[in-house]
């Protein structure tokens, strides 16, 4: 891990303690609803670079976000989620699946290969995952939004005119989204998505079954709520709700560059190649 | 009254239309709203580019072709004619393409999968299904001061008349050309120009330059042709996933 990823990961916990704060706070109030101004199609305009609050380490318990750092949990953070539907936090794995997935909590430090996080593969993260994982930009070309992130250079093309889902056999790493505007709410509806991805470190699995709801709701001009509610009849014994917002990056003059991933990642072909294992 | 108006004109549109036959070559091209060519859409090259570019007859799994460059010659230096002589007998497993990293420009624009051209009047934005490659071409910018190394580099973009025209720099000397081993050095420097040549065509062009490597700048065009097939979208060639893929969701066994 490279000194530059590690400091950003710093940066995220504590900014994961705040936001969690944050968003108690704002649920007291009732503030005016923000309306977004409108890109020259009508729609309403998100544009920008952003940078998302909150943690792929484990998404139910944000106490790991600072093994990234030091390697030591962090009992502040004991208990935060971001999952905020079942109330209790946990990801609703169906029996059999939360057996499964057991070992993780031994071997997420030191996984053996089958362990091993796909995006330590540099593999495309899917969905949720790759609007949680450092800069990304949202562009809005006429009937289109695309997502375009920093980390493994991965892109989502949502189109926004109604077309329909491409066949069901067809699962793909990144799903096919398809989006809606709900008032000042982009919709997407994403489905297709393959069974190699998961939500964070802690081998948090599910099926190609798998359909998830999106909502980007901007409620400032620097700040968009996302909710995802995930579907997995397969996994999951009901529907559960990932929710974390995104900040505009306001640095001056900021692109997404390219940051190519499994072209210097010699990390990830060491540690499959480790003796017995 | 104004609604009026546009449903008179509309009508007048549709008995004019059908009346006017227009030969495809000389359709007029698309526009956006401030009158630049619209580039946007899915394309993709009919070339056998990625094979070979120059002229080459058929073998085994690869397909003839007539070459896309310029005067059927790359001006090598001695030295670095060895070298591609070199690459081309270790091909199999030196061709970068082969270990799934990005292609580089203008690599990526011939590899045989489909790409998609989004364009609003400050940017273009070009996404592709090979290895989810990605190039963002902003425009009336300078490049970001070097050395960076980036394998697709950094493109900056200006619409000269018609054209849109991308000067390409910042690369590495780890991408090739084709699978016969053209390549170049870090200092690679690309020039391309999209004409539009109708509503579904764009002649490519990229002027290539690295005096490291050659002893003079050549070109290489073809056209881009737009996929036509309703409800196309770009999909997924994870190149290097294929065959590590693990299967976490098993049914349950029955007892």
């Amino acid at each position: 891990m490279t000194s530059r990823r590690r400091s950003w990961f710093v940066v995220v916990a504590l900014a994961s303690v705040i936001a969690v704060a944050a968003v108690d706070a704002r649920q007291q109030g009732s503030a005016e609803p923000y309306t977004p101004p409108r890109t020259p199609d009508g729609r309403p305009n998100i544009q920008g670079i952003y940078n998302p609050v909150g943690t792929f380490y484990n998404i139910e318990d944000l106490e790991y976000q600072s093994l990234y750092q030091n390697f030591k949990p962090n009992p502040a953070a004991r208990g935060r989620s971001l999952v905020v539907d079942p109330p209790d936090g946990k990801i609703p794995y169906q029996p059999w699946a939360a057996e499964k997935r057991k070992p993780i909590y031994q071997l997420h430090l030191d996984p053996t290969p089958e362990w091993v996080d796909p995006n330590a593969h540099c593999w495309p993260q899917g969905v949720p995952r790759h609007v949680n994982n450092r800069e990304f930009e949202i562009f809005q070309p006429p009937g289109y939004v695309v997502i375009f992130n920093l980390a493994h250079h991965t892109y989502r093309v949502i189109p926004v005119d109604g077309s329909p889902h491409i066949p069901e056999n067809i699962k793909l790493w990144q799903g096919d989204s398809r989006g809606r505007w709900d008032g000042n709410t982009l919709v997407v509806d994403v489905a297709n998505n393959n069974d190699q991805t998961w939500f964070d470190v802690m081998a948090s699995f599910h099926s190609d079954a798998m359909r998830i709801t999106e909502r980007f709701t901007p409620v400032s001009p620097d700040r968009i709520e996302y909710r995802a509610v995930i579907t997995d009849p397969k996994v999951y014994t009901r529907p559960w709700t990932f929710a974390i917002h995104f900040n505009r990056n306001k640095e001056s003059g900021l692109e997404v560059w390219e940051e190519a991933c499994v072209e210097a990642n010699q990390k990830n072909i060491e540690l499959l190649k480790r003796p017995g294992r | 009254m104004i609604a009026r108006a546009v449903c008179v004109l509309l009508a007048a549109a549709v008995f004019v239309v059908p009346a006017v036959p227009v030969p495809a070559q000389t359709s007029p091209i698309r526009r956006m709203a401030d009158g630049k060519p619209d580039l946007s859409g899915i394309w993709q090259a009919a070339t056998t580019a990625n094979w070979n570019l120059l002229p080459h007859a058929a073998e085994k799994d690869v397909p003839a072709g007539l070459g896309v460059v310029e005067g059927n010659e790359i001006p090598y230096h001695p030295w670095a004619a060895a070298q591609q002589r070199e690459n081309f007998a270790n091909r199999a497993t030196a061709d970068p393409e082969t270990k799934c990293f990005l292609p580089g420009v203008p690599r990526i624009m011939y590899m045989p999968y489909p790409f998609q051209i989004f364009q609003t009047p400050g940017h273009v934005a070009m996404v592709f299904e090979y290895v989810h490659a990605v190039r963002r071409i902003y425009m009336n910018t300078p490049h970001p001061e070097g050395p960076i190394e980036w394998w697709m580099g950094d493109s900056r973009g200006r619409w000269d008349g018609d054209t849109l025209v991308v000067d390409v720099v910042h690369f590495t000397n780890q991408t090739w050309f084709d699978r016969t081993g053209h390549f170049h050095s870090e200092g690679l420097h690309v020039i391309e120009r999209y004409s539009p040549i109708g509503p579904n065509h764009i002649q490519y062009e990229a002027t290539i330059e690295d005096p490291k490597v050659f002893t003079q700048p050549w070109k290489i065009s073809f056209p881009l042709y737009r996929r036509m097939e309703k409800g196309l979208r770009v999909l997924e060639y994870e190149c290097y996933a294929f065959g590590l893929e693990r299967t976490w969701y098993k049914p349950p066994e029955s007892p």
